[in-house]
């Protein structure tokens, strides 16, 4: 069995999974801490079906369908934005009818293409070790500067997520900031979408802050917890699905929502 | 020193409305580098509003705010400002902060955005938490304090900015006279040797008779008085409380307050 696994770090295909995972797990984890701690948990499961409109038409039209998820989840996140900013919805009613807009469009278009095909199912429920070089590059391309960003202005994301009234009041340019914010959330989710899938994505963007949060540690050792059971449930769930040839995602999942219980129960031991 | 020619706040004819009632009416008063300002009124009678109106927070119907000189729809000069909501407190309580790490983020300025907090930054951090009497807490989680504790720890945050102005909205409510005490201790020597302007949100009376320089009473009406003797705070205060209130100042009401703690 062992050796099995070893053998498996030679092919390239298990070997951008692990590189590939390991980066969309480390964002998740880092970026979804914030989204929890906004109270935003649903913004990753609208974005994911937003995006489920521009796999579709990325499929329909013959262009990469992650980049085409990009774009529409970015687009998507800034008119979830502008609802809010306007007055026209409060957040949840935002993200619902974005999310309407989305999915409603991606079945639009699976409808004139004449019905589901194979590739798209590996979007809706992610496909790990089909992740090709390009996808591969766009990852990490995306991840790197996700984490960038946060990693600039760290405080100020901090700051805002905590009293975002106060931090205007500091002279925080919290608009601008919010609207940054959400579009990283939509590149973090579009960037896992090949390694859980759409449906499930939410979970790696949540399961891992949540876990951290049942410690009872300053920010910094919540977000650094939260990214190594990000990575670590990333990683058990690749190799774990390679030995006993089971979905990867639901592996993935499954692992981050027992390692979600075990700490929750040991906290209140 | 203080040096009362110069005014930080101006306020010409505000008024302010809330759910369609005015709340402040034509409010004209001024305050001044050094002031340290109690801002008293009944309940409901606007003193978090007019607070909020100046710092912009709030819109107002009519009328005019300046801060530092600039006007307040247009003022950029944030480093010169903080301020201690009444709501600081109710913060989530999961929130995963430790006290220095929230009291760190005071430190952010409009010149360090998107840069780390330098050394010195940090030293500030642990002076003022020195200053406040929090350092033995420093480590824990802003959820697990008690409620004088979270009370300062919001001042040092405040603090820490190193403000010409410091706005504090009721930051003793349901504190023990103690810690009070203690408390206003720390503002007097902000305001006295680091001629730090404050305006303080207060129910205590006879603090802001004991400590501060003027007083602010609002009650839709916003009248300003200096704190020269009873007879001029009582009837300042008979001016919002109504005249059936009657003030009673005991001679030895402010002995001790100012007694190093």
């Amino acid at each position: 069995m062992f050796d099995y696994l070893l053998s498996l770090f030679g092919y390239r295909f298990f070997q951008y999974a692990i590189v590939g995972g390991s980066i969309a797990a480390l964002t998740c984890a880092l970026i979804g801490l914030f989204v929890i701690l906004r109270k935003e948990s649903m913004i990753g499961d609208g974005v994911a079906h937003i995006s489920f409109g521009g796999i579709a038409l990325g499929l329909f039209l013959g262009v990469n369908p992650l980049v085409m998820a990009l774009v529409f989840s970015v687009i998507g996140v800034l008119l979830i934005s502008y609802m809010r900013r306007r007055g026209l919805a409060q957040s949840d009613s935002a993200i619902a009818v974005m999310l309407a807009i989305g999915f409603s469009t991606g079945l639009i278009v699976i409808s004139l293409a004449g019905g589901f095909n194979v590739e798209l199912f590996s979007f809706l429920f992610g496909s790990i070790l089909t992740i090709s070089g390009f996808d591969l590059a766009l990852i990490a391309f995306l991840g790197l500067s996700a984490l960038l960003v946060v990693g600039v202005f760290y405080k100020e994301l901090l700051s805002m997520t905590f009293d975002e009234e106060a931090s205007r009041l500091m002279g925080i340019p919290v608009g601008l900031l919010s609207t940054v914010f959400n579009i990283l959330v939509a590149v973090t989710v579009v960037l896992s979408i090949k390694v859980v899938g759409m449906i499930l994505v939410v979970a790696l963007l949540v399961l891992p802050g949540l876990t951290a949060l049942q410690l009872d540690r300053p920010f910094r050792g919540t977000a650094i917890f939260s990214i190594l059971v990000g990575v670590a449930c990333v990683l058990s769930g690749v190799l774990v699905s390679a030995l006993f040839d089971v979905a990867t995602s639901g592996v993935i999942v499954f692992t981050l929502v027992a390692v979600f219980l075990f700490t929750a129960a040991y906290r209140r031991i | 020193m203080m040096e009362k020619a110069e005014p930080i706040i101006e306020v010409e004819d505000m008024t302010v409305s809330r759910s369609g009632e005015k709340v402040i009416e034509d409010a004209n008063f001024s305050v001044y580098r050094g002031d340290f300002v109690g801002v008293v009124g009944p309940n409901g009678g606007g003193k978090t509003t007019l607070i909020k109106a100046i710092l912009g927070v709030l819109p107002r119907d009519s009328g005019s705010i300046r801060l530092f000189g600039e006007d307040i729809d247009s003022f950029e000069s944030w480093n010169k400002v903080a301020y201690v909501s009444q709501d600081a407190v109710n913060f989530d309580q999961s929130f995963p902060l430790s006290v220095r790490e929230l009291v760190s983020l005071g430190r952010i300025r409009k010149d360090n955005i998107g840069r780390r907090l330098t050394s010195d930054d940090w030293g500030r951090v642990e002076a003022v938490l020195k200053f406040m009497g929090i350092s033995d807490i420093a480590d824990k989680r802003i959820g697990q304090l008690s409620g004088g504790q979270k009370q300062r720890v919001f001042v040092a945050k405040a603090v820490v900015r190193e403000p010409q102005i410091l706005f504090l909205d009721e930051p003793v409510a349901g504190v023990d006279p103690e810690t009070q005490e203690r408390f206003y201790m720390k503002l007097s020597n902000l305001n006295s040797q680091r001629g730090v302007t404050v305006i303080d949100v207060s129910h205590d009376l006879s603090a802001v008779f004991c400590r501060m320089s003027r007083v602010i009473c609002v009650n839709r009406e916003v009248n300003v008085a200096e704190i020269t003797d009873e007879e001029k705070f009582a009837s300042a205060l008979k001016r919002v409380y109504g005249e059936h209130f009657h003030f009673v100042f005991h001679e030895h009401m402010c002995e001790g307050l100012f007694e190093d703690v």
